[in-house]
């Protein structure tokens, strides 16, 4: 009986803390930054939890993008096919695939497990039914993720015209060696 | 660290194999609980967006749930205190067989009729009054049979129909988390994404249907009542649900609204009006009411559909052929966006 009681004292303290583990990482998220405890709560509700093992594909590139994935632990590997370059490698409380959450267009790389791994799918339907039933709390969430997309065009655009000066500069040597 | 599983990916697809062969061996075994599990999880789905607006009005799902079953009982109770003295009188009038000076009169006049012109196919002693005296009775009997007899069904129904529907709507979305748990990682967003597409399509369509039958059903039956037709209830409830069914629908609600209006009046003309009158709701139907709460059609062929209802009735009796249509609209659904989800998907 006791040993009963402990494993259930057990199993709750465990549920518990993954729980707040998981509120925790979300509130870490630039996505969910702006949202109250409560609303985190909701979000929470409507997540859905998967265990990937080690170089188990999580989704791969030009497959249709239906949400984006939190790590609640593990790594997980970013790769564009077919050359299999390596974009990026992702750790706890990062998130990927969050283009999926706007629009229809398929994934632009694939996601590979690295190590057994946690995440957490924030289904794309469940952000459109969120925005429908509470447009406030959804706009929050999508005015976030407007917020990375123009960070993410500054800084692609900072280094188009980067690349832009690097390759005037290259031409304009090139036209000087073959001048000379 | 984590309890990484060490199953083989065989091993979970067998998983799945034998969940859907267990569903399918209750359906089959179990006929009446599949019944009774699949009208409530259709009233539930229908129900599922109201549950939800009073949930985002600040209350709880469970709460939600048991305000709006309370409500939804409520309505039902006050609807049978007033029609089930109504119907238990149109039942024994039925059951009773009596006809009309003015009925028999116009039978007189058919048999003569028929004595005259068919006689020499051996009618000349067909006795019509009795016949049709004789089949009034046997309809009755049975209308009469199928309530008491099911009685006791109809109030367990009443029982655990809401009482599943409760469990349903407030456990709904851990059920589906639960389900999705049984699905391996490699096709988790192709299920997902499935059942979106899934929930979209029929969502509407279930939610227009039975929106449209409740509509149909209270037309109808305003019509008979206008037009003084007996057990106008009866058939425009009839006609209500029959709509559910296309193609063989509307006809089967207009047949016994004519014969019952020929027979009791003995006036053909009245017959007449009854097909009028369908003919003018028909169109309303399907000009003003479908358009309005039909979001989109599931486009069934009607092979399918005549199959789809054969099945239904061989399994479920008359409610199988009136569930059929639906349910042969969530199957078309299922496959043809499963065909054209797994085209998107890359697996190997």
């Amino acid at each position: 009986m006791e040993i009963s009681w402990s494993r259930a004292i057990g199993h709750l303290w465990k549920k518990g803390k993954r729980e707040r583990t998981l509120v925790d990482i979300l509130m870490s998220i630039s996505v969910f930054e702006d949202l109250s405890k409560r609303e985190l709560a909701s979000v929470r509700r409507i997540l859905y939890r998967r265990e990937y093992g080690p170089g188990e594909v999580i989704f791969r590139q030009e497959e249709p993008g239906m949400g984006m994935y939190i790590i609640q632990s593990g790594r997980v590997t970013i790769l564009s096919e077919p050359e299999g370059l390596v974009l990026s490698e992702l750790g706890e409380g990062d998130f990927f695939g969050e283009l999926a959450l706007l629009d229809d267009s398929p994934r632009s790389a694939t996601a590979i497990a690295k190590t057994g791994c946690q995440v957490f799918v924030f289904f794309q339907p469940d952000l459109l039914g969120l925005i429908e039933r509470n447009p406030r709390f959804g706009m929050k969430i999508v005015l976030r993720l407007a917020r990375i997309l123009v960070a993410r065009l500054r800084n692609a655009d900072e280094q188009v015209f980067t690349l832009h000066r690097e390759l005037q500069e290259i031409k304009a040597k090139t036209k000087g060696v073959s001048q000379e | 660290m984590m309890p990484f599983e060490t199953k083989t990916r065989g091993f979970r697809d067998l998983r799945i194999l034998l969940f859907f062969i267990c569903v399918f061996a209750i359906l089959l075994v179990l006929a009446g609980i599949a019944r009774l599990v699949i009208i409530s999880a259709l009233l539930a789905y229908i129900l599922d967006p109201l549950v939800t607006t009073l949930e985002l009005r600040g209350m709880t799902r469970r709460l939600a749930t048991f305000v709006l079953l309370l409500l939804f009982g409520i309505v039902l109770a006050a609807a049978a205190c007033v029609l089930v003295p109504v119907l238990m009188y149109q039942v024994q009038s039925l059951q009773s067989g009596s006809v009309l000076e003015h009925t028999s009169s116009a039978i007189s006049r058919l048999e003569t009729l028929i004595r005259i012109k068919l006689g020499f196919l051996g009618l000349q002693e067909i006795d019509l009054p009795e016949k049709i005296q004789e089949a009034k009775r046997y309809l009755g009997g049975r209308v009469a049979d199928f309530l008491i007899q099911d009685g006791a069904s109809l109030a367990v129904h009443a029982i655990f129909i809401p009482f599943i529907m409760f469990f349903l709507l407030t456990d709904g979305r851990k059920m589906k988390k639960d389900f999705l748990r049984l699905i391996p990682n490699r096709y988790f967003e192709f299920v997902l994404y499935l059942l979106y597409k899934m929930d979209l399509q029929l969502g509407n369509y279930l939610r227009g249907q039975f929106a449209d039958a409740v509509v149909f059903g209270v037309l109808t039956t305003t019509a008979l009542w206008l037009l003084k037709i007996k057990y106008f209830l009866f058939i425009g409830a009839f006609a209500g649900l029959a709509n559910l069914i296309p193609l063989v629908g509307p006809i089967a609600g207009v047949v016994p609204a004519v014969v019952v209006a020929v027979l009791d009046t003995g006036d053909v003309v009245r017959g007449g009006y009854v097909v009028l009158a369908f003919v003018v709701l028909k169109l309303i139907d399907d000009t003003a009411v479908q358009p309005l709460v039909v979001g989109r059609s599931v486009n069934l062929h009607p092979m399918l559909v005549a199959i789809a209802i054969l099945v239904g009735g061989q399994m479920f009796g008359i409610l199988g052929m009136l569930l059929a249509v639906p349910c042969a609209g969530f199957l078309k659904v299922v496959l043809s966006e499963s065909i054209a989800t797994f085209q998107k998907y890359r697996f190997s």
